[in-house]
Protein backbone atom coordinates (compact mmCIF):
# COMPACT_ATOMS: atom_id res chain seq x y z
CA UNK A 1 0.00 0.00 0.00
CA UNK A 2 3.17 2.16 0.82
CA UNK A 3 4.15 2.19 -2.41
CA UNK A 4 1.10 2.68 -4.10
CA UNK A 5 0.57 5.64 -2.47
CA UNK A 6 4.07 7.08 -3.25
CA UNK A 7 2.93 6.00 -6.57
CA UNK A 8 0.11 8.01 -6.76
CA UNK A 9 1.93 11.23 -4.98
CA UNK A 10 4.63 10.81 -8.23
CA UNK A 11 1.47 10.34 -10.57
CA UNK A 12 -0.62 13.35 -9.11
CA UNK A 13 2.72 15.57 -9.43
CA UNK A 14 2.68 16.08 -6.00
CA UNK A 15 5.28 19.22 -6.01
CA UNK A 16 2.57 21.01 -7.49
CA UNK A 17 0.11 20.59 -4.41
CA UNK A 18 2.73 21.14 -1.85
CA UNK A 19 3.81 24.64 -3.78
CA UNK A 20 -0.21 25.56 -4.00
CA UNK A 21 -0.86 24.68 -0.35
CA UNK A 22 2.36 26.83 0.79
CA UNK A 23 0.85 30.07 -1.40
CA UNK A 24 -2.30 29.20 -0.07
CA UNK A 25 -0.64 29.49 4.08
CA UNK A 26 0.86 32.57 3.28
CA UNK A 27 -2.19 33.86 1.95
CA UNK A 28 -4.06 32.76 5.20
CA UNK A 29 -1.46 34.12 7.01
CA UNK A 30 -1.55 37.43 6.30
CA UNK A 31 -5.32 37.54 5.81
CA UNK A 32 -5.33 36.41 9.55
CA UNK A 33 -2.73 39.18 10.56
CA UNK A 34 -4.62 41.32 9.39
CA UNK A 35 -7.46 40.66 10.85
CA UNK A 36 -6.25 39.80 14.56
CA UNK A 37 -6.47 43.13 15.55
CA UNK A 38 -10.13 43.37 15.75
CA UNK A 39 -9.89 40.07 17.48
CA UNK A 40 -9.08 40.68 21.04
CA UNK A 41 -9.43 38.62 23.76
CA UNK A 42 -12.95 37.13 24.29
CA UNK A 43 -13.01 33.05 23.91
CA UNK A 44 -15.63 30.96 22.07
CA UNK A 45 -16.33 27.47 22.87
CA UNK A 46 -16.41 26.24 19.05
CA UNK A 47 -13.67 23.24 19.55
CA UNK A 48 -13.00 21.10 22.64
CA UNK A 49 -11.92 23.85 25.01
CA UNK A 50 -12.72 27.60 24.91
CA UNK A 51 -11.21 28.93 22.22
CA UNK A 52 -9.82 32.48 22.27
CA UNK A 53 -11.20 34.70 19.21
CA UNK A 54 -7.52 34.37 17.12
CA UNK A 55 -7.29 30.44 17.56
CA UNK A 56 -10.69 29.72 16.45
CA UNK A 57 -10.30 32.08 13.25
CA UNK A 58 -6.85 30.09 12.93
CA UNK A 59 -9.00 27.11 13.01
CA UNK A 60 -12.13 28.20 10.87
CA UNK A 61 -10.47 29.36 7.90
CA UNK A 62 -7.59 27.12 7.89
CA UNK A 63 -10.63 23.69 7.85
CA UNK A 64 -11.97 26.01 5.59
CA UNK A 65 -9.74 26.13 2.70
CA UNK A 66 -8.70 22.89 3.32
CA UNK A 67 -11.66 20.82 3.24
CA UNK A 68 -12.09 22.61 -0.63
CA UNK A 69 -8.42 21.76 -1.34
CA UNK A 70 -9.05 18.23 -0.21
CA UNK A 71 -12.11 17.95 -2.67
CA UNK A 72 -9.46 19.62 -5.19
CA UNK A 73 -6.80 16.79 -4.59
CA UNK A 74 -9.64 13.77 -4.53
CA UNK A 75 -11.40 15.34 -8.11
CA UNK A 76 -7.60 15.56 -9.48
CA UNK A 77 -6.51 12.11 -7.92
CA UNK A 78 -9.75 9.87 -8.36
CA UNK A 79 -11.84 11.40 -10.26
CA UNK A 80 -10.09 12.78 -13.27
CA UNK A 81 -8.86 9.09 -13.91
CA UNK A 82 -12.65 8.02 -14.38
CA UNK A 83 -13.13 11.73 -16.41
CA UNK A 84 -9.96 10.94 -18.39
CA UNK A 85 -10.19 7.29 -19.13
CA UNK A 86 -7.06 6.37 -17.30
CA UNK A 87 -9.05 3.82 -14.87
CA UNK A 88 -9.01 1.38 -17.17
CA UNK A 89 -4.85 1.36 -17.46
CA UNK A 90 -5.23 1.35 -13.75
CA UNK A 91 -7.80 -1.54 -13.22
CA UNK A 92 -5.71 -3.03 -16.24
CA UNK A 93 -2.71 -4.00 -13.33
CA UNK A 94 -2.89 -7.28 -11.31
CA UNK A 95 -3.64 -5.44 -8.51
CA UNK A 96 -6.80 -5.33 -6.40
CA UNK A 97 -9.39 -2.45 -7.48
CA UNK A 98 -9.85 -1.93 -3.81
CA UNK A 99 -6.38 -1.39 -3.30
CA UNK A 100 -5.83 1.32 -6.03
CA UNK A 101 -8.85 3.35 -5.13
CA UNK A 102 -7.39 3.27 -0.76
CA UNK A 103 -3.84 4.49 -1.82
CA UNK A 104 -5.85 7.08 -3.56
CA UNK A 105 -8.33 7.95 -1.06
CA UNK A 106 -5.01 7.84 1.30
CA UNK A 107 -2.91 9.74 -0.60
CA UNK A 108 -4.88 12.60 -0.47
CA UNK A 109 -5.94 12.21 2.90
CA UNK A 110 -2.21 11.77 4.60
CA UNK A 111 -1.26 14.48 2.40
CA UNK A 112 -3.94 16.84 3.81
CA UNK A 113 -3.87 16.24 7.41
CA UNK A 114 -0.23 16.70 6.95
CA UNK A 115 -0.38 20.19 4.97
CA UNK A 116 -3.28 21.54 7.36
CA UNK A 117 -1.37 20.67 10.47
CA UNK A 118 2.45 22.18 8.85
CA UNK A 119 -0.13 24.68 7.93
CA UNK A 120 -1.93 25.75 11.24
CA UNK A 121 1.75 25.66 13.10
CA UNK A 122 3.43 27.88 10.79
CA UNK A 123 0.48 30.14 11.21
CA UNK A 124 0.43 29.97 15.07
CA UNK A 125 3.91 30.37 14.85
CA UNK A 126 4.19 33.73 13.27
CA UNK A 127 1.36 35.19 14.88
CA UNK A 128 2.57 34.21 18.44
CA UNK A 129 6.03 35.49 17.23
CA UNK A 130 4.31 38.35 16.35
CA UNK A 131 1.40 38.79 18.70
CA UNK A 132 2.67 42.03 20.48
CA UNK A 133 2.87 44.00 17.37
CA UNK A 134 -0.62 42.62 16.00
CA UNK A 135 -2.47 43.19 19.21
CA UNK A 136 -2.86 39.74 20.62
CA UNK A 137 -1.86 38.32 23.89
CA UNK A 138 0.71 35.42 23.66
CA UNK A 139 -2.26 32.92 26.34
CA UNK A 140 -4.84 33.56 22.89
CA UNK A 141 -2.71 30.50 21.78
CA UNK A 142 -1.78 28.08 24.26
CA UNK A 143 0.97 26.40 23.25
CA UNK A 144 2.04 24.90 26.63
CA UNK A 145 -2.21 23.48 26.83
CA UNK A 146 -2.41 20.16 25.64
CA UNK A 147 -6.14 20.80 25.34
CA UNK A 148 -4.37 23.21 22.23
CA UNK A 149 -2.67 20.76 20.41
CA UNK A 150 -5.66 17.84 20.77
CA UNK A 151 -8.50 20.15 19.76
CA UNK A 152 -5.40 21.16 16.62
CA UNK A 153 -5.39 17.33 15.58
CA UNK A 154 -8.70 16.33 15.86
CA UNK A 155 -10.41 19.80 14.01
CA UNK A 156 -7.78 18.51 11.52
CA UNK A 157 -8.51 14.93 10.84
CA UNK A 158 -12.18 15.67 11.25
CA UNK A 159 -12.10 18.44 8.46
CA UNK A 160 -10.07 16.27 6.35
CA UNK A 161 -12.65 13.27 6.06
CA UNK A 162 -15.87 15.14 5.98
CA UNK A 163 -14.22 16.85 2.60
CA UNK A 164 -14.79 13.12 1.71
CA UNK A 165 -18.85 13.19 1.48
CA UNK A 166 -18.16 14.68 -1.87
CA UNK A 167 -15.92 11.92 -3.49
CA UNK A 168 -18.87 9.82 -4.54
CA UNK A 169 -20.95 12.77 -5.68
CA UNK A 170 -18.00 13.17 -7.98
CA UNK A 171 -17.43 9.74 -9.15
CA UNK A 172 -21.31 9.45 -9.68
CA UNK A 173 -21.22 12.01 -12.03
CA UNK A 174 -17.12 11.33 -13.12
CA UNK A 175 -16.80 15.05 -12.90
CA UNK A 176 -14.26 17.07 -10.98
CA UNK A 177 -16.31 20.26 -10.89
CA UNK A 178 -18.74 18.82 -9.18
CA UNK A 179 -16.43 17.21 -6.42
CA UNK A 180 -15.19 20.48 -5.95
CA UNK A 181 -18.58 22.09 -5.97
CA UNK A 182 -19.27 19.73 -2.86
CA UNK A 183 -16.08 19.80 -1.53
CA UNK A 184 -17.15 23.88 -1.00
CA UNK A 185 -20.57 23.26 0.25
CA UNK A 186 -19.25 20.99 2.48
CA UNK A 187 -17.06 23.82 4.01
CA UNK A 188 -19.37 26.03 4.20
CA UNK A 189 -22.50 23.78 5.63
CA UNK A 190 -19.75 23.00 8.25
CA UNK A 191 -18.41 25.98 8.77
CA UNK A 192 -20.89 28.67 8.09
CA UNK A 193 -23.82 30.68 9.56
CA UNK A 194 -27.51 30.71 8.19
CA UNK A 195 -29.72 33.15 10.40
CA UNK A 196 -27.52 32.85 13.51
CA UNK A 197 -27.90 28.88 13.70
CA UNK A 198 -24.54 27.33 13.49
CA UNK A 199 -23.47 24.02 13.60
CA UNK A 200 -19.74 25.01 13.91
CA UNK A 201 -18.47 23.55 16.90
CA UNK A 202 -21.18 20.56 17.67
CA UNK A 203 -19.09 17.65 18.68
CA UNK A 204 -22.44 15.35 17.27
CA UNK A 205 -22.67 16.59 14.30
CA UNK A 206 -18.92 16.73 13.13
CA UNK A 207 -18.51 12.49 14.49
CA UNK A 208 -22.33 11.95 11.84
CA UNK A 209 -20.45 13.68 9.37
CA UNK A 210 -17.31 11.81 9.58
CA UNK A 211 -19.27 8.06 10.00
CA UNK A 212 -21.18 9.45 6.72
CA UNK A 213 -17.82 10.29 5.19
CA UNK A 214 -16.32 7.20 5.95
CA UNK A 215 -19.24 5.48 4.64
CA UNK A 216 -19.57 7.04 1.24
CA UNK A 217 -15.88 5.97 0.58
CA UNK A 218 -17.42 2.61 1.74
CA UNK A 219 -20.30 2.48 -0.45
CA UNK A 220 -17.87 4.07 -3.28
CA UNK A 221 -15.47 1.02 -3.79
CA UNK A 222 -17.04 -1.97 -1.96
CA UNK A 223 -18.27 -3.34 -4.98
CA UNK A 224 -15.50 -2.07 -6.89
CA UNK A 225 -14.09 -5.52 -8.57
CA UNK A 226 -16.51 -6.57 -9.85
CA UNK A 227 -18.49 -3.40 -11.85
CA UNK A 228 -17.23 -2.96 -15.02
CA UNK A 229 -15.22 -0.05 -16.26
CA UNK A 230 -17.22 2.54 -18.14
CA UNK B 1 -6.72 -29.05 -28.62
CA UNK B 2 -5.95 -26.57 -25.60
CA UNK B 3 -6.01 -22.73 -26.49
CA UNK B 4 -4.47 -19.55 -25.04
CA UNK B 5 -7.30 -18.17 -24.71
CA UNK B 6 -10.96 -18.96 -25.30
CA UNK B 7 -14.17 -17.39 -24.51
CA UNK B 8 -17.54 -19.66 -24.07
CA UNK B 9 -21.24 -18.38 -24.77
CA UNK B 10 -19.81 -14.65 -23.67
CA UNK B 11 -22.72 -12.46 -23.66
CA UNK B 12 -23.05 -8.57 -22.59
CA UNK B 13 -26.15 -7.00 -21.93
CA UNK B 14 -25.87 -3.57 -20.40
CA UNK B 15 -29.53 -1.43 -20.23
CA UNK B 16 -31.63 -4.43 -21.67
CA UNK B 17 -29.59 -4.30 -24.82
CA UNK B 18 -27.23 -7.20 -26.25
CA UNK B 19 -23.74 -6.33 -26.87
CA UNK B 20 -22.42 -9.20 -27.90
CA UNK B 21 -24.74 -12.96 -27.83
CA UNK B 22 -22.66 -16.25 -27.06
CA UNK B 23 -19.49 -15.41 -28.96
CA UNK B 24 -16.80 -18.37 -28.58
CA UNK B 25 -13.41 -17.47 -29.84
CA UNK B 26 -10.53 -19.69 -29.50
CA UNK B 27 -6.59 -18.72 -29.96
CA UNK B 28 -3.93 -20.78 -29.82
CA UNK B 29 -0.83 -20.10 -28.37
CA UNK B 30 1.75 -18.33 -30.22
CA UNK B 31 -0.50 -17.37 -33.18
CA UNK B 32 -2.14 -13.90 -34.45
CA UNK B 33 -5.45 -13.94 -34.65
CA UNK B 34 -7.54 -11.33 -36.11
CA UNK B 35 -10.89 -9.92 -34.98
CA UNK B 36 -13.01 -8.41 -37.44
CA UNK B 37 -15.82 -6.46 -37.61
CA UNK B 38 -17.33 -3.70 -38.88
CA UNK B 39 -17.35 -0.77 -36.43
CA UNK B 40 -20.20 -1.35 -33.60
CA UNK B 41 -19.65 -5.29 -34.48
CA UNK B 42 -19.07 -5.85 -30.52
CA UNK B 43 -15.27 -5.94 -30.96
CA UNK B 44 -14.28 -3.45 -28.31
CA UNK B 45 -17.10 -4.89 -26.14
CA UNK B 46 -15.29 -8.72 -26.31
CA UNK B 47 -12.02 -7.38 -25.63
CA UNK B 48 -13.08 -5.39 -22.62
CA UNK B 49 -14.30 -9.07 -20.78
CA UNK B 50 -11.45 -10.53 -22.13
CA UNK B 51 -9.16 -7.72 -20.07
CA UNK B 52 -11.40 -8.25 -17.09
CA UNK B 53 -12.34 -4.59 -17.56
CA UNK B 54 -16.47 -5.51 -18.17
CA UNK B 55 -17.78 -8.74 -16.39
CA UNK B 56 -19.78 -11.27 -18.78
CA UNK B 57 -23.25 -11.37 -18.43
CA UNK B 58 -23.29 -14.77 -19.56
CA UNK B 59 -20.73 -17.16 -20.36
CA UNK B 60 -17.13 -17.44 -19.10
CA UNK B 61 -13.52 -16.26 -20.70
CA UNK B 62 -10.55 -18.86 -20.14
CA UNK B 63 -7.03 -17.43 -20.17
CA UNK B 64 -3.79 -19.06 -20.02
CA UNK B 65 -5.90 -22.56 -18.72
CA UNK B 66 -8.04 -20.37 -15.64
CA UNK B 67 -11.61 -19.42 -15.76
CA UNK B 68 -11.47 -15.65 -15.56
CA UNK B 69 -13.05 -14.04 -12.15
CA UNK B 70 -13.14 -10.43 -10.93
CA UNK B 71 -10.13 -11.59 -8.28
CA UNK B 72 -7.80 -12.69 -11.63
CA UNK B 73 -5.02 -10.62 -11.35
CA UNK B 74 -2.26 -12.52 -11.60
CA UNK B 75 -3.68 -13.19 -15.19
CA UNK B 76 -3.05 -9.61 -15.97
CA UNK B 77 0.51 -9.96 -15.40
CA UNK B 78 1.13 -11.92 -18.30
CA UNK B 79 -1.00 -9.74 -20.64
CA UNK B 80 -0.62 -6.68 -22.57
CA UNK B 81 -3.39 -4.21 -24.01
CA UNK B 82 -4.47 -1.22 -25.09
CA UNK B 83 -8.62 -0.91 -25.08
CA UNK B 84 -9.56 1.59 -27.45
CA UNK B 85 -7.29 4.62 -27.43
CA UNK B 86 -4.58 4.24 -25.15
CA UNK B 87 -4.44 6.68 -22.03
CA UNK B 88 -1.68 8.30 -20.75
CA UNK B 89 -1.02 10.72 -17.91
CA UNK B 90 -0.73 13.48 -20.00
CA UNK B 91 1.55 15.59 -18.03
CA UNK B 92 4.07 13.20 -17.40
CA UNK B 93 6.81 12.26 -20.16
CA UNK B 94 6.62 8.95 -22.57
CA UNK B 95 9.51 7.87 -20.41
CA UNK B 96 8.18 8.58 -17.19
CA UNK B 97 4.56 6.90 -18.34
CA UNK B 98 6.06 3.68 -19.62
CA UNK B 99 8.22 3.69 -16.14
CA UNK B 100 5.27 3.84 -13.98
CA UNK B 101 3.78 1.18 -15.86
CA UNK B 102 6.58 -0.88 -15.19
CA UNK B 103 6.35 0.31 -11.08
CA UNK B 104 2.27 -0.89 -11.41
CA UNK B 105 2.98 -4.01 -13.07
CA UNK B 106 5.95 -5.07 -10.83
CA UNK B 107 8.12 -5.11 -13.70
CA UNK B 108 11.89 -4.48 -13.17
CA UNK B 109 14.38 -5.11 -16.24
CA UNK B 110 16.86 -2.82 -16.95
CA UNK B 111 16.91 -1.28 -20.35
CA UNK B 112 13.24 -2.37 -21.25
CA UNK B 113 11.73 1.04 -21.21
CA UNK B 114 14.82 2.06 -23.64
CA UNK B 115 14.04 -0.60 -25.70
CA UNK B 116 10.36 -0.89 -26.13
CA UNK B 117 10.78 3.33 -27.06
CA UNK B 118 13.38 1.95 -29.48
CA UNK B 119 11.01 -0.23 -31.18
CA UNK B 120 8.26 2.17 -31.98
CA UNK B 121 10.85 4.87 -32.75
CA UNK B 122 9.95 6.86 -30.03
CA UNK B 123 13.56 7.45 -28.26
CA UNK B 124 13.91 10.99 -29.36
CA UNK B 125 10.21 12.25 -28.31
CA UNK B 126 10.90 9.98 -24.55
CA UNK B 127 11.60 13.29 -22.57
CA UNK B 128 8.50 15.14 -23.93
CA UNK B 129 5.22 15.28 -22.27
CA UNK B 130 2.40 13.30 -23.67
CA UNK B 131 0.32 16.25 -24.10
CA UNK B 132 3.10 17.14 -26.60
CA UNK B 133 2.41 14.14 -28.87
CA UNK B 134 0.96 13.33 -32.07
CA UNK B 135 -2.19 11.01 -32.36
CA UNK B 136 0.29 8.91 -33.89
CA UNK B 137 3.04 9.24 -31.64
CA UNK B 138 0.58 8.34 -28.75
CA UNK B 139 -0.74 5.03 -30.61
CA UNK B 140 2.84 4.29 -31.30
CA UNK B 141 3.71 4.89 -27.31
CA UNK B 142 0.34 3.02 -26.36
CA UNK B 143 1.97 -0.17 -28.11
CA UNK B 144 5.43 0.31 -26.49
CA UNK B 145 3.08 -0.22 -23.32
CA UNK B 146 1.98 -2.80 -23.68
CA UNK B 147 5.08 -4.77 -24.87
CA UNK B 148 6.87 -3.39 -22.44
CA UNK B 149 6.57 -5.94 -20.09
CA UNK B 150 6.93 -8.64 -22.17
CA UNK B 151 3.67 -10.22 -22.19
CA UNK B 152 2.91 -13.76 -22.97
CA UNK B 153 -0.92 -12.29 -24.68
CA UNK B 154 -1.23 -9.11 -26.19
CA UNK B 155 -4.81 -7.93 -26.93
CA UNK B 156 -4.61 -4.97 -29.13
CA UNK B 157 -8.10 -3.17 -29.90
CA UNK B 158 -7.60 -1.46 -33.58
CA UNK B 159 -3.92 -0.76 -32.92
CA UNK B 160 -3.07 1.44 -35.86
CA UNK B 161 -5.87 3.89 -35.80
CA UNK B 162 -4.09 7.24 -35.96
CA UNK B 163 -1.15 5.52 -37.56
CA UNK B 164 -0.14 6.64 -41.49
CA UNK B 165 0.38 3.89 -43.68
CA UNK B 166 4.14 3.70 -43.15
CA UNK B 167 2.95 3.66 -39.55
CA UNK B 168 0.66 1.10 -40.19
CA UNK B 169 2.88 -1.28 -41.82
CA UNK B 170 6.02 -0.79 -38.66
CA UNK B 171 3.84 -2.24 -36.59
CA UNK B 172 2.60 -4.94 -38.47
CA UNK B 173 5.76 -5.82 -39.12
CA UNK B 174 6.79 -5.26 -35.21
CA UNK B 175 3.69 -7.87 -34.51
CA UNK B 176 4.75 -10.47 -36.69
CA UNK B 177 8.07 -10.24 -35.40
CA UNK B 178 7.10 -10.67 -31.93
CA UNK B 179 4.95 -13.57 -32.87
CA UNK B 180 7.72 -15.29 -34.43
CA UNK B 181 10.86 -14.18 -32.34
CA UNK B 182 9.32 -13.54 -29.00
CA UNK B 183 6.28 -16.31 -29.16
CA UNK B 184 3.70 -14.00 -28.33
CA UNK B 185 0.34 -14.62 -29.15
CA UNK B 186 -1.59 -11.86 -30.40
CA UNK B 187 -5.33 -10.90 -30.82
CA UNK B 188 -6.14 -7.80 -32.96
CA UNK B 189 -8.67 -5.84 -34.08
CA UNK B 190 -9.41 -4.45 -36.80
CA UNK B 191 -12.31 -3.66 -39.20
CA UNK B 192 -9.77 -2.87 -42.09
CA UNK B 193 -9.62 -6.04 -43.54
CA UNK B 194 -6.26 -5.55 -45.68
CA UNK B 195 -4.37 -4.67 -41.76
CA UNK B 196 -5.09 -8.35 -41.04
CA UNK B 197 -5.13 -9.97 -43.73
CA UNK B 198 -1.49 -9.75 -44.44
CA UNK B 199 -0.29 -10.72 -40.60
CA UNK B 200 -3.40 -12.85 -39.18
CA UNK B 201 -2.96 -17.03 -38.91
CA UNK B 202 -6.93 -17.08 -38.07
CA UNK B 203 -9.11 -14.88 -38.48
CA UNK B 204 -12.84 -14.53 -36.32
CA UNK B 205 -14.96 -12.65 -37.82
CA UNK B 206 -18.20 -10.62 -35.28
CA UNK B 207 -21.27 -9.58 -36.87
CA UNK B 208 -23.77 -7.52 -34.91
CA UNK B 209 -22.32 -8.98 -31.65
CA UNK B 210 -22.57 -12.70 -32.92
CA UNK B 211 -19.65 -14.74 -33.83
CA UNK B 212 -19.69 -15.57 -37.33
CA UNK B 213 -16.96 -17.83 -38.23
CA UNK B 214 -13.52 -18.25 -37.19
CA UNK B 215 -11.71 -19.52 -40.05
CA UNK B 216 -7.52 -19.93 -40.58
CA UNK B 217 -6.10 -17.95 -43.05
CA UNK B 218 -4.87 -21.39 -44.75
CA UNK B 219 -8.63 -22.07 -44.80
CA UNK B 220 -9.79 -19.57 -46.40
CA UNK B 221 -7.03 -19.92 -49.25
CA UNK B 222 -7.83 -23.55 -49.92
CA UNK B 223 -11.88 -22.94 -49.87
CA UNK B 224 -11.54 -19.42 -52.26
CA UNK B 225 -12.15 -19.69 -55.95
CA UNK B 226 -8.37 -19.13 -57.05
CA UNK B 227 -7.92 -19.00 -60.84
CA UNK B 228 -5.33 -18.01 -63.54
CA UNK B 229 -6.37 -15.31 -65.69
CA UNK B 230 -4.67 -15.55 -69.14
CA UNK B 231 -4.67 -12.55 -71.71
CA UNK B 232 -3.35 -13.71 -75.11
CA UNK B 233 -3.60 -12.55 -78.81
CA UNK B 234 -5.67 -15.70 -79.89
CA UNK B 235 -8.31 -17.49 -77.45
CA UNK B 236 -9.39 -19.82 -79.95
CA UNK B 237 -5.88 -21.20 -80.06
CA UNK B 238 -5.21 -21.14 -76.47
CA UNK B 239 -8.17 -23.13 -75.63
CA UNK B 240 -7.19 -25.81 -77.83
CA UNK B 241 -3.69 -26.03 -76.10
CA UNK B 242 -5.70 -25.96 -72.95
CA UNK B 243 -7.78 -28.67 -73.77
CA UNK B 244 -6.10 -31.11 -76.01
CA UNK B 245 -2.26 -30.44 -74.96
CA UNK B 246 -3.00 -29.94 -71.06
CA UNK B 247 -6.04 -31.99 -70.86
CA UNK B 248 -7.79 -29.16 -69.13
CA UNK B 249 -11.78 -28.92 -68.61
CA UNK B 250 -12.65 -26.19 -66.49
CA UNK B 251 -11.61 -23.15 -68.03
CA UNK B 252 -13.85 -20.18 -69.21
CA UNK B 253 -13.25 -17.85 -72.36
CA UNK B 254 -14.52 -14.49 -70.62
CA UNK B 255 -14.26 -11.84 -73.74
CA UNK B 256 -11.96 -12.37 -77.01
CA UNK B 257 -8.61 -12.77 -75.42
CA UNK B 258 -9.34 -13.48 -72.01
CA UNK B 259 -9.39 -17.26 -70.24
CA UNK B 260 -10.16 -18.11 -66.58
CA UNK B 261 -8.53 -21.33 -65.97
CA UNK B 262 -10.39 -23.18 -62.93
CA UNK B 263 -8.21 -25.98 -63.03
CA UNK B 264 -5.67 -26.25 -60.18
CA UNK B 265 -3.78 -29.28 -61.19
CA UNK B 266 -1.85 -27.38 -63.39
CA UNK B 267 0.96 -25.34 -62.35
CA UNK B 268 1.47 -21.51 -63.29
CA UNK B 269 4.75 -22.71 -65.23
CA UNK B 270 3.48 -25.63 -66.89
CA UNK B 271 1.24 -23.63 -68.28
CA UNK B 272 2.92 -21.00 -69.82
CA UNK B 273 5.88 -23.24 -71.02
CA UNK B 274 3.12 -24.94 -73.09
CA UNK B 275 1.60 -22.57 -74.42
CA UNK B 276 4.27 -20.66 -75.79
CA UNK B 277 5.57 -24.00 -77.62
CA UNK B 278 2.43 -24.00 -79.24
CA UNK B 279 2.85 -20.44 -80.32
CA UNK B 280 0.30 -18.96 -78.60
CA UNK B 281 1.12 -15.29 -77.70
CA UNK B 282 0.54 -14.07 -73.89
CA UNK B 283 0.19 -10.82 -72.99
CA UNK B 284 -0.72 -11.13 -69.25
CA UNK B 285 -0.66 -13.71 -66.91
CA UNK B 286 -1.79 -13.84 -63.43
CA UNK B 287 -2.83 -15.77 -60.52
CA UNK B 288 -6.11 -14.91 -58.87
CA UNK B 289 -7.63 -15.42 -55.32
CA UNK B 290 -10.90 -14.30 -53.47
CA UNK B 291 -9.34 -11.91 -50.58
CA UNK B 292 -10.05 -11.78 -47.03
CA UNK B 293 -12.07 -8.86 -47.42
CA UNK B 294 -14.02 -10.70 -50.17
CA UNK B 295 -14.79 -13.39 -47.43
CA UNK B 296 -15.78 -10.83 -45.02
CA UNK B 297 -18.05 -9.32 -46.80
CA UNK B 298 -19.94 -12.51 -48.45
CA UNK B 299 -20.47 -13.55 -45.39
CA UNK B 300 -21.87 -10.47 -44.01
CA UNK B 301 -23.92 -9.53 -46.75
CA UNK B 302 -25.11 -13.33 -45.77
CA UNK B 303 -26.46 -12.22 -42.45
CA UNK B 304 -27.91 -9.05 -43.98
CA UNK B 305 -29.80 -11.05 -46.55
CA UNK B 306 -31.10 -13.94 -43.79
Amino acid sequence: MFKLIKLEFKKGNVIKYIRNSTVMTVVLLLFLIATAGSAGADTTSMGLYERSIINAAVELYNNMAYIVFTGIMLASFIVEEYEKGTISLMFSYPIKRQKIMLSKIFAVWIFNVAALILSKLFIYAILSALSSSIGISAEDIPFDSLMFWLDMLLSTVVMISIAYIGLPIGLKTKSSKATVVAAVLIACFSHGNIMGYTLLGNVYYYALLVILAVLFIFLSIYDIETKDVI
Amino acid sequence: MSYILQTNNLTKTIGGKKLVSNVDLHIKKGEIYGFLGLNGAGKTTVMKMITNLWKPTNGKVEVFGKTLTPQSYEVLKRMGSIIEFPKFYEHMTGYENLKLHCEYMGYYNHGSIENALDMLDLTNAAAKPVKNYSLGMKERLGIARAILCKPELLILDEPTNGLDPAGMKQIRDLLKTLCTEYGITIMISSHILSEIEGIANTVGVIHHGMMMKEISMKEIEQMSLAYIELSVLNSKKAAYVLSEKLGLTNFKIIEDGQIRIYDNHVSPQELSKMLVLNDVEIIAFGKKAETLEDYFLKMTAEVKNV
